[in-house]
């Protein structure tokens, strides 16, 4: 309801012949299926968020929000502005395409898929929002969202590998390792604002006496091309993190704590590059879950998380990546108190900051804190004091939750939990007990 | 030839074999189009996950049960009666018994047609008011949804009058037989064509839904 239009200068002219060319050439059976089957029944509407969070507004019904796409190709394409405003709106700014809606549509239509077509008519008609257009420039450019060089890359790795090593003895974040098991990718807001968690996964997977490796390139994990349904980028980059992986021969690209990063690579990727990419992908979250199962990680019972915590299942980790036990699994081994939300799991609720809401910066501002009111509603009945989180765009929207509604929690991803609780190895603890 | 018998004859099987041959093309459609298009269905293509998304949302045993129970369990009594009482009525089962297959099955008692009769145009009315009332449903509503729902209704309201003849010397028992028997084949004709057609849709879309999220590991 609150949304802005898209920038006002930047709208080019409306090319009907090529938004019809672009629906056609999307047209396949399943969407075909998607928009003939929808019967209108409304069981979609209180599946939303946005729906919940706006006083049940009508105009929020998912169901409602997607036959904008069946309403273009009945046009033909033959669009106006008025109509692309309103798939700009409701694509862009009341969607984050969490899929929650399809797991109680009785057809199970992918009303997400939907919505990420009418993203990408928008987009191949140059109407992508500013913050995920400014994205796929910096991945074009430099294979990264941030457009951070290969020489600062580098950088920040040699210098969490030196910061790691005060912490533990012989620590090494090895670069473009041949024959690793594990490539490790992250996302690039890493480098850029929290070079710490490179250095604690490098310490986790030190400590696991993990066979890895990060390269030098297709090490930005994260795909904002996908939100703004820019196939042909999405698709270069994630050509460039598994052309990375075959020339280092590796068997894993492991994904940080990052939900639609582990999305794109591990289920869209085939989708795009048209072939299996020959990489297992694997998420932080199976991967940590992977060591303390095995006992390559040992948590100290005494150092486990004692406050009142909870977990925020990311849409793109658990009901889109099937993830959720993994998840309660690093919970329980890690946390004494953890309650879980109602609803969880694969039935969560998106946090607000999904499907590029975060990138998209400063218009969708107030539409995201406005939706996140259901998720912070869930928080505060849990009682919780701490939250976990293993994605980035979750992590900054219920930090910015926690401020709007004043949620007195402390938002950490597992990394840091593992971390604080697991055991090192006595020749791994540095000899002087000069304290810090 | 009558009209009548125009009606109950030719008419009829055109109205089955529209019903077969729309079926069969919608599925036909479906496969020609997704074998090019949606490659992903068939790399991931399980018995295991359509056969259980299918039969958890075929039967009243999902999720929308608890949310929103009163609609939900409407729709499964409307389904179950609406799909019985046509294939087991007596009169029904007489007649194809007297065609030319001479086929002949199960006949359910008749005061149980006369119930579910009355239960499938009390649900219907009932969705009608639902889509006029509830500003949720009303947004979404299209001229479609209520010819969907109409034209169910027909087939039942006529049968129910032309069975028990109460609408008096109004119209005769004869004329509602043969609006009866021509709604029932309008109902046919347009089962595979408009809204109707999710009984052919819903086997397809819960299946690739259940392939979409099995290849996640688990069943919706």
């Amino acid at each position: 309801m609150s949304a802005q239009a898209p920038q006002e200068a930047a709208k080019p002219p409306i090319n009907t012949d090529a938004i019809w060319e672009f629906l056609k050439s999307r047209r396949s059976a399943r969407l075909k299926l998607w928009m003939d089957a929808c019967a209108h029944c409304g069981l979609c509407a209180d599946a939303c968020h946005y729906y919940l969070a706006n006083d049940k507004d009508p105009e929020m019904i998912p169901s409602y929000k997607a036959r904008l796409l069946k309403q273009a190709y009945k046009k033909k394409g033959k669009l106006d502005e008025a109509f692309l405003d309103e798939c700009y709106k409701r694509a862009f700014h009341e969607c984050t395409m969490c899929r929650r809606c399809t797991l109680f549509c009785p057809f199970g239509i992918d009303m997400a898929s939907m919505i990420s077509t009418l993203r990408s008519m928008l987009t191949s008609s140059g109407r992508a929002p500013k913050g995920l257009a400014a994205a796929i420039e910096n991945y074009l450019k430099s294979g990264n969202q941030m457009a951070i060089t290969e020489e600062e890359w580098v950088e920040t790795v040699e210098w969490m590998e030196e910061e790691l090593q005060d912490e533990i003895v012989g620590a090494t974040i090895p670069i473009n390792k041949k024959g690793a098991r594990i490539m490790y990718t992250v996302n690039a807001r890493e480098p850029k604002f929290y070079p710490m968690d490179l250095q604690l996964a490098a310490k986790i997977f030190n400590v696991a006496k993990e066979d890895w490796t990060v390269p030098t390139y297709g090490w930005d994990d994260t795909n904002l091309a996908m939100f703004a349904g820019d196939t042909k980028t999405a698709r270069y980059i994630v050509e460039q993190t598994f052309k990375a992986a075959d020339e280092l021969g590796v068997e894993y690209v492991a994904i940080t704590e990052c939900g639609h990063a582990y999305r794109a690579n591990r289920w869209e990727a085939e989708v795009w590059l048209g072939y299996k990419p020959k990489q297992k992908v694997i998420h932080s979250v199976e991967l940590f879950a992977e060591y303390i199962r095995s006992g390559r990680i040992k948590i100290d019972p005494a150092r486990k998380l004692s406050e009142p915590v909870t977990y925020q299942d990311p849409c793109n980790v658990s009901r889109s990546g099937g993830l959720e036990e993994d998840a309660r699994f690093l919970m329980n081994a890690l946390c004494t108190d953890f309650r879980d939300m109602n609803p969880h799991g694969n039935l969560n609720f998106c946090c607000g900051g999904g499907g590029g809401a975060m990138p998209m910066g400063g218009e969708m501002r107030k539409d995201r804190l406005k939706s996140g009111k259901v998720k912070a509603d869930q928080i505060k009945a849990t009682g919780a004091k701490y939250l976990i989180v293993p994605c980035h765009n979750c992590f900054d929207q219920i930090n910015d939750l926690n401020k709007e509604y004043d949620l007195g929690i402390k938002v950490i991803q597992f990394k840091e939990l593992i971390s604080e609780a697991m055991i090192i190895p006595e020749e791994m603890i540095p000899k002087e007990e000069d304290e810090e | 030839m009558t009209f009548l018998e125009f009606v109950e004859g030719p008419l009829l099987w055109i109205a089955f074999l529209t019903f077969i041959i729309g079926t069969i093309l919608r599925f036909v459609l479906f496969f020609a189009v997704s074998v090019k298009k949606d490659k992903i269905v068939y790399q991931y293509f399980n018995i295991k996950w359509i056969a259980l998304t299918i039969l958890r949302w075929l039967l009243p045993i999902n999720r929308d049960i608890l949310k929103n129970p009163v609609y939900t369990i409407c729709g499964y009594i409307l389904h179950f009666c609406l799909i019985l009482v046509p294939i087991f009525y007596s009169a029904h089962v007489l007649l194809w018994e007297e065609g030319v297959f001479e086929w002949t099955w199960w006949i359910m008692p008749d005061v149980w047609a006369d119930w579910m009769t009355l239960v499938v145009i009390a649900i219907i009315i009932f969705f009608i008011l639902r889509r006029m009332i509830s500003a949720d449903v009303r947004i979404l509503t299209t001229a479609t949804d209520y010819i969907a729902l109409v034209v169910t209704a027909l087939p039942f309201v006529t049968g129910y009058f032309a069975t028990h003849g109460t609408l008096g010397d109004a119209i005769s028992v004869d004329t509602l037989h043969l609006v009866h028997v021509l709604s029932g084949e309008l109902m046919l004709i347009l089962l595979p064509f408009t809204k109707l057609n999710h009984y052919i849709l819903f086997f397809l879309s819960r299946g690739v839904a259940g392939i979409e999220f099995g290849r996640r590991g688990y069943s919706i």
